[in-house]
């Protein structure tokens, strides 16, 4: 590994970040809060000082062609751990104390939405819109924006690309990694516009719909309202939300396809989006059927509230329409079994990917029937291709890791806290990008009342659970770490 | 016709031997002189590269009707075949061995393309084979089958066997379903058509035709003896077995399919949807018990090797299958295989041989078929503009002949004595081939 090189790429992305993290100076001053210009003025300088100097270490080398995969992997982890620390900067200017700042910036850089805020009202627009575009940048990746619109990285990117981008198969739209960074904003930007679009024709506050907008793209969850979509109390704002989380739990690429090249059956032939939206359709259904015997719900307030709830929920975003903390336990066991399966490889959701839970399912079948035909040769297909030993090998390691990881993870938390669904939802709502879990945590709640530890644990999950794992794995291994200048 | 050959492979001597008595053949072969067997043959030789111009003027190409590319290299073939093609627009007839080249080659959207492949007929025995394995699990009974009007039409040919319900009766007296007709009855190696008054012995072997709908309840009530096919196992992986396997599991045979080589079991697996492909050797009966080999209604060895094929067919046959259908590399040992209990040996060379002699024979004229080695024939005839319409029994036509079926724009209708026969139909007649000329000519007249 080249030192000198992962500093330089660093100190570009940190240089451009700079003028991004300005972006909420325009809310403070439509909002005329001439207050929240110094806290995103200090962070970009301190992330346009910092990136000079890093670049300067580098030598403002500005050829990145030949660079290695680990070398890849290692950017892209310390890109997402330093970046978080500049977006939580402004946090800090509020009054939240580092421990909760770096929780907050983390929490909506890898769209999980998990809060430690427990008064809003406290709080000026340009904090929330901050919260909100964290969460929109994390959502398609930093790395993949600065790869849309970096010529430096138009070779180098390739690696970094998919150290980012989740899910197990590499998606390329297009020959060049480039454009398909692009198409890929493209498509992202395009239904930012239209839930904005529709939000606020349904009534909801401009400001309100770009922020909410922003987090249900990126599957992300912040709300600039304290009580998230419940509080505005409209059925078609619910309704609206809940349709852009879908979306944004499912593979952009296949979006892109859909909608910009017109191959309409690209969704529908897709073999994990159909499950996805069978997975859904009938969580769903159990999950009303529940509300509306067991709790007493209108039905169409059950169907509506189960709906968005489910989709909320498997794809990560983490929004309340209702606050679920007070139903009934069959329907909190539905809620917690799609937390452990997470939106669409090459979506804005975290999670195990449903790709993954499907493939889990064929395994077991395939071994079934291994048992009663040992000389067969079964394939296991995905979308009606064999999957190949190398990804088999990579998609089980993974589960494998994640279930690890979850069990020691609500094991420790649980004993910190003294609260075992604090400890287990916790976990599998951070793991898994999620935001909210049940108890203490959950929608209506925050994590503010959690020891630092535990805040500490639940950082490092999130940052794990976006980067899919497989970088931090790699960073374990003593060959990572032959440092040369 | 004067035929020329290029190739004296196996395939190239078969063809020969199989044409050389009325047709005049010259072959064309890189080697300076002809393998010993050919001698035997009455046909001229010229050596050189049969996608050489000068090779194929000395062989006299403007002159010749038919060129058949039959060398061990299907590179060779194709380039010797547009060569032809390229002299003298003739007709060309290629031999391929391989699936990729085979599905180019054949593609029915080449007519899209820039250019067409111009080859006008292709050949791929173990396609063929493929296709009379399957015609032979499909419909067991029949002799013979053969599709026209898109399948909308058919013609079965069945054997009388003295244990059947119609054995010994007149056929007015048969309760056939409406829309088939016996068309002809092969009688001790004498083809003749018959009328209502016609009995029918054992040992005849009944020519049918009609809808597809009338000869499967024809084939269930009449000469299906044990139940439909279920379960289906395939021995070899190779060509014949994939596209088997592929056909079977189309009409919902579940199939289950044994080959050696992993490898090529991971190929199969990967292209075969519901198939079930097993690594391991066709002879081990460990294997073939486990999978139950032994209740599946039909097996069929495929390997490429034949001692093998013989042995696994023995040890099913032993196992309790009640048919087994064994590839015969070898067309000669094709009885020796039936006479040690193999139900039905076929042979690639043989399937090929079979097509290209029907092609050789129906190129000019309307022939949709040949029955019995040619014995008879169905014809197509269109008739003309201003025919006038007239009932199928006040037909007074010159020879024997029966109108199988009316093709009537999209319809086809299976006439009866009292059908109108009108003008622009197209009538697909059945008659012997000695009197297909008179035929034609009273309807076109």
């Amino acid at each position: 590994m080249r030192i000198s090189y992962i500093l330089n790429a660093i100190g570009i992305l940190l240089t451009y970040f700079g003028t991004v993290i300005l972006a909420p100076i325009i809310v403070a001053l439509i909002d005329k809060d001439y207050f929240s210009i110094i806290p995103f003025l200090t962070a970009s300088i301190a992330s346009i000082v910092i990136g000079l100097l890093f670049r300067k270490y580098g030598g403002f080398s500005k050829e990145f062609n030949d660079l290695k995969r680990t070398e890849g992997l290692f950017i892209t982890a310390l890109t997402w751990i330093v970046i978080a620390g500049i977006a939580a900067i402004p946090y800090l200017f509020y009054g939240l104390s580092p421990i909760n700042a770096y929780f907050e910036s983390v929490s909506g850089a890898t769209t999980t939405g998990a809060t430690i805020l427990t008064d809003f009202s406290l709080y000026p627009k340009a904090f929330f819109f901050w919260r909100s575009m964290s969460q929109w940048l994390g959502g398609m990746g930093i790395i993949v924006l600065f790869i849309a619109v970096l010529p430096q990285f138009a070779v180098a990117g390739r690696q970094m690309f998919f150290a980012e981008a989740p899910g197990p198969t590499e998606d390329k739209i297009t020959p060049r990694i480039r454009h398909t960074a692009t198409a890929l904003w493209l498509v992202y930007i395009l239904l930012t516009l239209l839930e904005i679009i529709f939000l606020s024709y349904a009534g909801m506050p401009l400001f309100d719909a770009v922020c909410n907008s922003f987090s249900t793209l990126a599957a992300g969850g912040f709300s600039p309202n304290p009580e998230s979509i419940m509080g505005y109390n409209n059925s078609s704002i619910t309704w609206i939300v809940t349709f852009f989380m879908f979306l944004a739990g499912a593979n952009f690429a296949l979006q892109y396809k859909f909608l910009i090249q017109r191959k309409f059956g690209a969704l529908i032939h897709n073999e994990e989006f159909r499950f996805y939206l069978k997975i859904v359709l009938f969580a769903s259904s159990l999950l009303a059927s529940i509300l509306v015997l067991d709790q007493n719900y209108h039905l169409l307030d059950g169907i509506r509230d189960a709906l968005f709830q489910i989709v909320s929920i498997i794809t990560t975003a983490g929004f309340a329409s209702a606050d679920f903390e007070l139903w009934t336990v069959p329907a909190k066991v539905a809620l917690f079994s799609m937390m452990l399966i997470g939106g669409c490889a090459g979506s804005a959701g975290g999670g195990i990917k449903v790709v993954r839970v499907l493939f889990s399912f064929k395994y077991i079948k395939r071994e079934i029937a291994q048992i009663l035909h040992p000389k067969a040769i079964l394939p296991l297909k995905l979308d009606k291709v064999t999957v190949s030993q190398d990804i088999m090998r990579q998609i089980l390691g993974f589960l494998i890791f994640y279930i690890v990881l979850l069990i020691v993870s609500a094991l420790v938390v649980s004993i910190i806290e003294g609260d075992v669904a604090v400890g287990l939802t916790g976990t599998a709502a951070t793991i898994g990008n999620i935001g909210p879990g049940f108890g203490a945590i959950g929608p209506m709640g925050n994590f503010d009342g959690l020891s630092n530890v535990t805040k500490i644990i639940f950082i490092v999950n999130m940052l794990v659970g976006r980067l899919e794992l497989i970088p931090f794995l790699a960073m374990l291994h003593p060959d990572f770490w032959h440092v040369k200048k | 016709m004067k035929i020329i050959i290029y190739g004296a492979t196996e395939t190239g001597y078969l063809v020969a031997s199989e044409l050389f008595e009325k047709h005049d053949i010259t072959i064309i072969d890189i080697h300076e002189s002809l393998p010993d067997e050919f001698h035997k043959l009455d046909i001229s030789f010229v050596s050189g590269n049969g996608s050489n111009v000068n090779v194929l003027d000395a062989a006299s190409i403007k002159d010749a009707d038919i060129f058949i590319a039959c060398s061990n290299l299907d590179e060779a073939n194709i380039v010797s075949c547009w060569t032809a093609k390229k002299i003298s627009g003739i007709e060309t007839v290629c031999f391929v061995s391989n699936m990729e080249h085979f599905e180019s080659l054949v593609s029915p959207t080449q007519s899209m393309y820039q250019t067409e492949f111009d080859i006008n007929y292709v050949i791929w025995p173990e396609e063929l084979l493929k296709q009379e394995i399957f015609r032979i699990i499909t419909v067991p009974e029949a002799l013979d089958v053969e599709y026209f009007a898109g399948g909308k039409a058919q013609l079965f040919e069945y054997k009388i066997k003295d244990d059947s319900l119609i054995l010994n009766k007149k056929i007015f007296e048969c309760t056939f379903p409406e829309n088939t007709l016996i068309v002809g009855i092969k009688r001790e190696d004498e083809l003749f058509i018959p009328d209502g008054n016609t009995q029918l012995k054992q040992a005849d072997k009944v020519i049918f035709m009609g809808t597809e709908q009338g000869l499967n309840i024809i084939a269930r009530n009449f000469f299906q003896r044990q139940s439909k096919i279920n379960t289906a196992g395939i021995i070899g992986g190779g060509s014949v077995g994939y596209m088997l396997a592929e056909s079977l599991e189309k009409i919902g045979i579940k199939t289950k399919l044994i080959e050696a080589n992993e490898q090529r079991c991971e190929y199969l697996a990967d292209n075969l949807k519901n198939t079930l492909v097993l690594n391991g050797d066709g002879t081990s009966l460990e294997l073939l018990e486990s999978e139950e080999f032994g209740d599946m209604d039909v097996v069929v060895s495929v390997t490429n090797n034949d001692e093998k094929n013989l042995l696994c067919s023995l040890l099913v046959k032993q196992l309790g299958v009640k048919r087994v259908i064994t590839r015969v590399g070898n067309a000669r040992n094709v009885d020796l295989f039936e006479k040690v209990g193999i139900d039905v040996g076929v042979s690639p060379m043989e399937s090929a041989i079979k097509d290209l002699r029907n092609r050789i024979i129906e190129r000019d004229i309307d022939i949709l078929a040949l029955v019995e080695r040619g014995q008879g024939e169905v014809i197509e005839v269109t008739t003309p503009k201003g025919f006038s319409d007239i009932a199928i029994m006040d037909i007074k036509s010159p020879a024997k002949a029966i109108i199988g079926a009316i093709k009537r724009g999209h319809k086809v209708i299976i006439p009866k004595g009292n059908t109108l026969i009108r003008e622009d139909d197209k009538l697909i007649i059945f008659t012997m081939s000695d009197d297909a000329q008179i035929v034609k000519e009273y309807f076109i007249k």
